[in-house]
């Protein structure tokens, strides 16, 4: 009986939770909201999306990392400060788009992102949108999308931070920040530092008896700036913000070569100047982003050296008509002009490619409806029915416990070098297409001081005329439309957090299966048929637990990424690798506006060797001391 | 809270690593270690995805019709390097050119058993035995033939070229090179290791073979469709061009000239497997073996039977197919290899 009390004392408390939360969920997107704290990037409610708490944002020192640390997608890394590429629900490296504040910013020179080159330090939110919610974001992500946001604080007056790192293999990474904020300005300043030797040991499993090697010109300096300055209207603010980020890296070489010589160079400048707010009912967004690329290659033994140049221009005009508390029209316009020249390719290349997305978001008492259409225009190509449905429905009137489905299709456009590069770009390619479904339930449960949430989805996608280069009789690659892939898979997610005396606890855990399928074979002779694709773990699985204690906070994060085939036959495999991150931090307060923080954090404890990708070494344990001075 | 440990246990038990392995772990291949018999044996050299694959060494027994992959590997414990460009067999010694890797891998032709390994190279193509102690080998990017000591297996010097150099050939004391950089042939005399001559000849000359009358043939392949590819008849004697054959389409892409061991046909791949005469006066279009969808990567002739060898690299990423055929075009066996079959060694 008293078991009974206290169930329906911790439904209640549950119930008043979930109102609180739900209305500080609805507050971002209702006409309550407070006009300057606007979030633009949360998804829809039935659609899976991954946020990260701040916890785990500043465990990890880039994109790539917190990623793969805290989500169920999959990072292909060739090695420590090397390129890092996505695979997002088994899809391609072209197939997950990349925004940053709302402008996009995937190349328009291959249609990816390399992960490892956004630290943490540059964003204050990020967030994944899995599957059909990427439409809303843009077309061609066939995966889904990842979006970095900034925030603007008011009000908050002065305050500085210095950060400064020091750690194995001539780790050397200092971050300053500096804002300012007022009731009618805003103005923050970051600066950054990056500096790693990356020369250290590994077992060279390609020769014989395996002996121990050190790892050789695989040094990185990266260095950027961020500016953000926003005004504050009576109901809209006006701002700009302006990213600068310079990576200078060696590539280091694979197990199998004896020398190389290569370098490369990613130079990118991001600007973007943005009106927001609030005219009764609607809310809208003005934005314009520029985005300019410079990727210098250059391999010294073979002679060659490719400097490549891309930019664009992304304008959007984003509006939210609140027509009563459960009914909202969305329109976003966004009109992109992309130009790229590059070494391979015969002359600059430049299009247009615009889309306008119209939804609505309806509430009919449990039931949540979203329907979205983006009509595209790429060049003078028309693609009018891009759509996707979403639908979740609160299955018990006191529970939080509800179902989700969604649907949709999304295009993605060939890149320019698919199209021009010389020898080998295809003018004839079509657009790729993904269709995808989704089925989920999600829960979350109060009790006592403990919050638990838990949310399982089933997708599948099928992705059709899925652009792969490959090696043609002249000698050079080629891109074609080869292939069908079908992928379906299971993605959960739970997390807790809890109090136990003075100790606050927060644990999360995800978990992926994925199966991506090739539907598609050559000739009689091709063995790939029905094969899982390469660098696609069925299994992926991290999780991290977080105890905080006075000023004390310990932290642990492991991360398994199964087993994956190198080649498409799936003869070859490299065998799973679980990799376990454990961090110590303490809080020092040296005056009421003064404060340190320590951390002393060990990566890879376990001291596991493993090649993330074939014949490609990480480096094993290792110790990063970080100091970070606050002032208020 | 006892729950949650067994959860954690279970977890825990699911995801971790039952055996100590370290790269790329294959899961259908061979653990018995196998002989090469001479004259009826052909090894199979696959190159391996360029940069993240390995190259490997098929063992394929004409007389049992059966093959053994990767047996470098399984005999040595380490695999052979990355991109396995082509084999040469000296007594009973095999010389490996492995292209990423820079080096020559020297392998006992019978177990497979790792004998030595010349470094030095930058991207080492093909290997050319001059004599006894010296062999020629071609290079990708080095700008140069290195001259390989066989004695000490190191190299012992060098002949100036200016890029890529490709396949090379031995025919009367002098030394016949494709340079791919130049559209050019260069004539090299091996007793004072010097460039005699250089003669323009078509776009990216890629093989060459000799025939019964000791006219070279060369096939230049164009480059990546600047120009039509062309089978080029030169003479030695008069370092000289005899007759040239231009394919008729810029689409062409010829390759894997090859010639019989009675030296009056040639063999080469332009899409299909194409069959031709050396006393013919046009180039022969109709396929000799069709390849019915598949993508002809390698081809070779065993000199002893006529058999001819081709392979198809598939997606470049998966074991490859080889495809035997009797000297008449009939089919008699298809077999997987490894990953990207390029280059076919006759054991003698």
């Amino acid at each position: 009986m008293n078991l009974l009390k206290t169930h329906i004392s911790s439904y209640f408390l549950l119930i008043s939770f979930l109102l609180l939360t739900i209305n500080s969920f609805s507050q971002k997107d209702t006409i309550n909201i407070i006009p300057f704290k606007i979030t633009e990037e949360k998804a829809p409610p039935p659609y899976k999306t991954t946020t990260f708490d701040s916890i785990s944002k500043n465990n990890a020192t880039n994109l790539a990392e917190l990623l793969s640390d805290n989500s169920t997608l999959y990072i292909k890394t060739y090695g420590s400060g090397s390129l890092a590429t996505i695979s997002f629900r088994g899809t391609g490296a072209s197939h997950t788009k990349v925004q940053w504040n709302g402008i996009s910013l995937n190349s328009p020179m291959n249609g990816q992102i390399d992960f490892s080159l956004f630290p943490t330090f540059f964003f204050d939110d990020a967030e994944v949108h899995h599957g059909a919610s990427g439409l809303i974001d843009g077309n061609g992500a066939l995966g889904g999308s990842v979006i970095m946001s900034n925030t603007e604080s008011y009000n908050k007056g002065k305050s500085a931070s210095l950060n400064q790192s020091i750690g194995s293999f001539g780790t050397y990474t200092t971050a300053v920040k500096g804002s300012y904020g007022n009731k009618s300005w805003f103005l923050e300043t970051k600066l950054y530092n990056n500096i790693i030797e990356n020369n250290f040991d590994y077992i060279n499993s390609s020769k014989k008896g395996n002996p121990k090697e050190t790892q050789t010109n695989a040094d990185l300096k990266q260095y950027g700036f961020q500016q953000a300055i926003y005004r504050k209207f009576k109901n809209s603010s006006l701002g700009t913000r302006l990213w600068y980020f310079n990576s200078d890296r060696n590539l280091p070489r694979t197990m199998q070569e004896s020398n190389n010589n290569e370098n490369q160079t990613d130079v990118s400048l991001r600007a973007l100047i943005e009106w927001k707010g609030l005219a009764k009912n609607l809310q809208y967004r003005i934005s314009s982003g520029l985005v300019k690329n410079e990727l210098i290659y250059d391999n010294k033994l073979a002679n060659i050296y490719s400097e490549n140049n891309s930019y664009f221009i992304d304008n959007n005009i984003n509006t939210k008509l609140y027509l009563n508390k459960n009914f909202t029209i969305i329109n976003d316009l966004n009109v992109k002009s992309e130009n790229a020249k590059a070494d391979g390719y015969n002359e600059t290349h430049s299009r247009t490619n615009s889309s306008w997305l119209f939804g609505i978001n309806k509430t009919i008492k449990r039931l949540n409806i979203d329907l979205f259409n983006r009509l595209i225009i790429v060049d003078k190509e028309v693609q009018p029915i891009a759509p996707t449905i979403g639908l979740k429905y609160q299955l018990f009137k006191k529970e939080l416990l509800s179902v989700k489905a969604n649907y949709g299709i999304n295009y993605n456009y060939p890149t320019f070098n698919d199209l021009f590069w010389n020898p080998g770009g295809n003018r004839n390619l079509v657009t790729e297409k993904a269709e995808m479904l989704e089925f989920g339930l999600s829960t979350v449960k109060k009790i006592k001081k403990s919050i638990l949430k838990a949310e399982i989805t089933s997708f599948y996608s099928e992705v059709d005329d899925w652009i792969i280069w490959q090696l043609t009789e002249k000698g050079y690659w080629s891109p074609s439309n080869l292939k069908k892939v079908e992928n379906k898979g299971i993605e959960g997610a739970f997390s807790l957090s809890t109090s136990i005396s003075k100790f606050r606890i927060n644990g999360r855990l995800n978990y992926a299966y994925t199966e991506t399928t090739n539907k598609k074979s050559k000739n009689n002779a091709d063995n790939s048929h029905n094969k899982q694709l390469i660098y696609v773990p069925f299994h992926k699985l991290n999780y991290g637990l977080n105890i905080h204690y006075k000023t004390i906070s310990i932290n642990y994060n492991y991360n398994y990424t199964g087993q994956r085939f190198t080649t498409s036959d799936n003869n070859w495999y490299l065998p799973a690798n679980f990799i376990s991150n454990t961090s110590i931090a303490k809080h020092f307060k040296l005056s009421p506006k003064t404060s340190i923080i320590t951390s002393f954090k060990v990566n890879n404890i376990f001291n596991q060797a493993y090649q993330p990708i074939a014949w490609r070494a990480i480096p094993g344990r290792n110790y990063l001391l970080s100091l970070k001075l606050n002032l208020n | 809270m006892r729950k949650l440990l067994l959860i954690t246990s279970i977890f825990l038990a699911l995801f971790s690593c039952s055996k100590d392995e370290l790269g790329p772990q294959c899961i259908s291949c061979d653990e018995n270690e196998v002989v090469t018999a001479i004259n009826t044996d052909v090894l199979i050299i696959n190159e391996g995805n360029f940069g993240s694959g390995s190259g490997s060494i098929s063992l394929y027994k004409s007389l049992t019709k059966t093959v053994t992959n990767d047996v470098f590997n399984t005999k040595n414990g380490f695999p052979i390097g990355n991109v396995a460009q082509s084999a040469y067999q000296i007594d009973n010694k095999g010389y490996i050119t492995i292209n990423n890797s820079s080096k020559i891998e020297i392998i006992d032709i019978n177990t497979f058993a790792s004998i030595g390994t010349i470094n030095g190279f930058n991207s080492p193509r093909y290997f050319l035995p001059i004599n006894n102690s010296k062999a020629y080998v071609t290079d990708l990017y080095s700008n140069s033939i290195q001259i390989v000591n066989l004695s000490t297996n190191s190299i012992s010097g060098s002949i100036a070229a200016n890029g890529w150099t490709e396949e090379l050939i031995l025919h009367e004391d002098t030394v016949y090179v494709c340079d791919m950089t130049n559209d050019n042939l260069l004539i090299i005399d091996p007793v004072t290791n010097s460039l005699i001559d250089s003669v323009k000849i078509g776009e990216s000359p890629n093989s060459l073979v000799v025939d019964q009358n000791n006219k070279i043939w060369i096939m230049c392949s164009g480059g990546f469709g600047s120009t039509s590819p062309q089978l080029i008849k030169f003479n030695p004697l008069t370092r000289s061009i005899e007759s040239t054959f231009t394919f008729p389409n810029l689409s062409d892409s010829p390759g894997n000239l090859k010639i019989n061991a009675a030296k009056n046909q040639l063999y080469f791949i332009n899409q299909n497997i194409i069959k031709m005469s050396i006393d013919a006066n046009a180039l022969n279009s109709s396929p000799f073996i069709t390849n019915n969808g598949n993508i002809f990567y390698g081809l070779d002739i065993n000199p002893i039977n006529e058999d001819i060898y081709i392979s198809d690299a598939i997606d470049y990423n998966q074991n490859g197919a080889i495809f035997r055929y009797s000297s008449e075009g009939t089919l008699l066996d298809q077999f997987t290899a490894g990953v990207i079959p390029g280059h076919f060694l006759f054991v003698n």
